[in-house]
This record gives structure tokens, sequence and C-alpha cells, in this order.
């Protein structure tokens, strides 16, 4: 297992996964941050959270998205990064599960703050985020010495 | 600083650095958050409050009835004619306050379907009375109670459904009468 863990192409093949979770996350909070209160409506529509952690989350969970994103791009602090973003889609998993088991028929409000028919949650969606955990979670814990900005910084910190 | 790299199990060597991972995804986090609240505060043309005590009056979505039906204005002269069977999508009240001649009242509820025997008593309606066309009005609001009770009965087999532009506004307005 530690010749697994310590190969060197967890770098390159964690390069596409990197890549598809910033696209869907940076993707995910534009319009959220264009529009706070009408993910602040889809946050309340859940029923979870009391109503003063509504705003809150609304205004700063799509920042968290948007820059663990471009972390993730840039490879910078990628398994930080990778693990903000799995960290986020397990809340998101947790509170789709509550839905469902409640039996609401709502909008997930991943991508955008639009009606049930343009983004139902269902349990396929606990299936699509479960592959999106996986694959940051492949990140956070393979991608040791990820290509980008940590890798650049690291050889010349050596180099220095 | 624990054992050299080549001593380390696979597992110590997967969650090595992980600490700091976590460390650095925490501060990044809280980084965010505060940014986040200054771009709301100061440069967000559509910013919200930071705090609310207030409750969101929560409407869930109803699936959305998907027939095709056709709009008619409310000037339309196919509204007077016999081959129109016309349907006031309004409530009970409403309907009894005002309603076009010969107008037959299903009210539209966003919550729950309209009952089978409902829309088989409409259809049934509307056989007998060798109508060419089913036209339905309703409150005239956004969404329109009679563009969504059209969809609906269009979905469950009714042919040739019709929606009033407008609603029942409208159609007050054409016949002179105030809303």
């Amino acid at each position: 297992m530690r010749r697994f863990v310590s190969w060197s192409g967890h770098a390159w093949l964690a390069l596409p996964a990197r890549g598809y979770l910033a696209w869907l996350f940076i993707a995910a909070c534009l319009h959220k941050i264009a529009h706070p209160a009408s993910f602040a409506l889809d946050i309340a529509t859940y029923d979870i959270l009391p109503v003063v952690l509504v705003h809150p989350l609304a205004i700063g969970l799509p920042w968290v998205e948007l820059v663990a994103g471009l972390a993730l791009v840039l490879g910078f602090r990628t398994r930080a990064a990778a693990l903000a973003v799995s960290g986020m889609l397990v809340l998101f998993m947790v509170a789709i599960a509550i839905a469902l088991a409640k039996g609401l028929d709502l909008s997930c409000g991943c991508f955008a703050s639009q009606a049930l028919e343009q983004d139902p949650i269902s349990g396929w969606t606990l299936v699509r985020d479960a592959g999106w955990l996986a694959l940051s979670l492949y990140v956070a814990l393979f991608d040791r010495n990820p290509l980008g900005l940590d890798r650049w910084l690291v050889v010349r910190r050596q180099n220095g | 600083m624990g054992k050299p790299v080549n001593q380390r199990s696979g597992l110590g060597l997967l969650f090595e650095g992980l600490g700091t991972a976590a460390r650095d995804a925490t501060l990044g986090v809280i980084g965010c958050g505060l940014l986040a609240v200054a771009v709301n505060a100061w440069l967000h043309p559509n910013g919200i409050t930071l705090w609310t005590d207030q409750a969101y009056e929560i409407l869930v979505p109803c699936p959305e009835p998907g027939g095709e039906v056709t709009p008619m204005a409310a000037q339309d002269p196919r509204l007077d004619d016999r081959a129109s069977f016309l349907v006031d999508a309004r409530s009970q009240v409403a309907y009894s306050s005002w309603h076009l001649a010969g107008a037959t009242n299903l009210t539209f509820d966003y919550l729950d379907p309209t009952p089978d025997e409902a829309v088989q008593g409409l259809a049934r309606a509307a056989a007998r009375s060798r109508a060419e066309r089913v036209v339905v009005y309703g409150d005239g609001e956004d969404p329109d109670s009679g563009e969504q009770l059209a969809r609906e009965i269009s979905a469950r087999g009714i042919k040739n459904v019709f929606f009033v532009r407008g609603g029942a506004q409208a159609l007050q307005a054409r016949a002179g009468s105030g809303p």
C-alpha cells in the first residue's frame, strides 16, 4: 500500500479530477454569488437550519465554493481545497438526505434557484454527490505533490 | 517529525499532511467568509442582510402541469360561440361573485392535483355540450390559475384546451365592468 500511496502518477490522475470538481463548483457558485436572496430562499426551503443561520450561509458558502474551485485549478493548497470541497459535499448530501426523508419536493438549489423541474432532487442526486465526494477525497488523500502552484513553490523553496 | 518516510505504514503515509491541509482549509473557509461578508456589505448591488430572524414563507413548488395549451385573448370572439366550453378556475367565492355566462367552476389548487372524478366530469360535460374547444380562465395573476388548470387538464387527456390571457380581470374589462 505504501508504494501505491507514494506513486508519483497520482498527481496526473488527480489533475482531471481537480479540473472537473473546480468547474463544477465554480459554475455552481456564480449564480449564488450574484443572487444571494434567491439562494437564501433555497436554503430556507430545506427547513433544516435555524433562520438566523440562513443568510450567513447564503452569503459565505458560494465564496468558499469559488475559492476552493480556483485553488483546485491553480494547484494551490490543493489538498486543503479538496478537503473543503469534500466537507461541502458531505453537508449537501446530509441536507438532501434529510429533505428526501421528509418527502420534500424541491429544487436542490445546486446550480440555480429555479423551479423543481429544472433540478429536482432524488436518490440519484445523492449518488451523484457521492461520486463527486469520492473524487475530492481521492485528491485530498492521494494528490500529495500536486501539479500547479504548490509544486512550483516547493521547487522554488528547494532551489532558493 | 514522525518516522522516516520509508518506515511509515501505507495508512500513515496516506494521512500524512492531512492535519496541515485541514488547518489550511479551516483558515481558508474563515477567510472566504470574511471576504463574502465584506463584498455583500459594501460591493454587492443585490446584497442581503447578514442576519434575519424573519421566517421565510416557503412555497414548495408542485410539479408543473405539462399539457399543451393555446393562449386566447380576452377579446377573442370564440369566447361567445357555442363551440367553446367555458371553465372558471377561480375559487367558488370568486365564481359566485362574477363569471362568464355558461362557465363551469373547477377551482385550481396549487398544492393538490385536481381529482380524477372532477376532470372526468369536466370531459363528459364538454362532450355533452358538443363543444369543439375547452376555454379556461383564471385569476390572471402570475402564475395564472387559468393557465395552470388548462395545462393540467390537457396533460390528463382533454384536447383543444385554451386559456384566456389576463383571466377574469381581462374578461371583466372586456365586458365593461370593474374588477
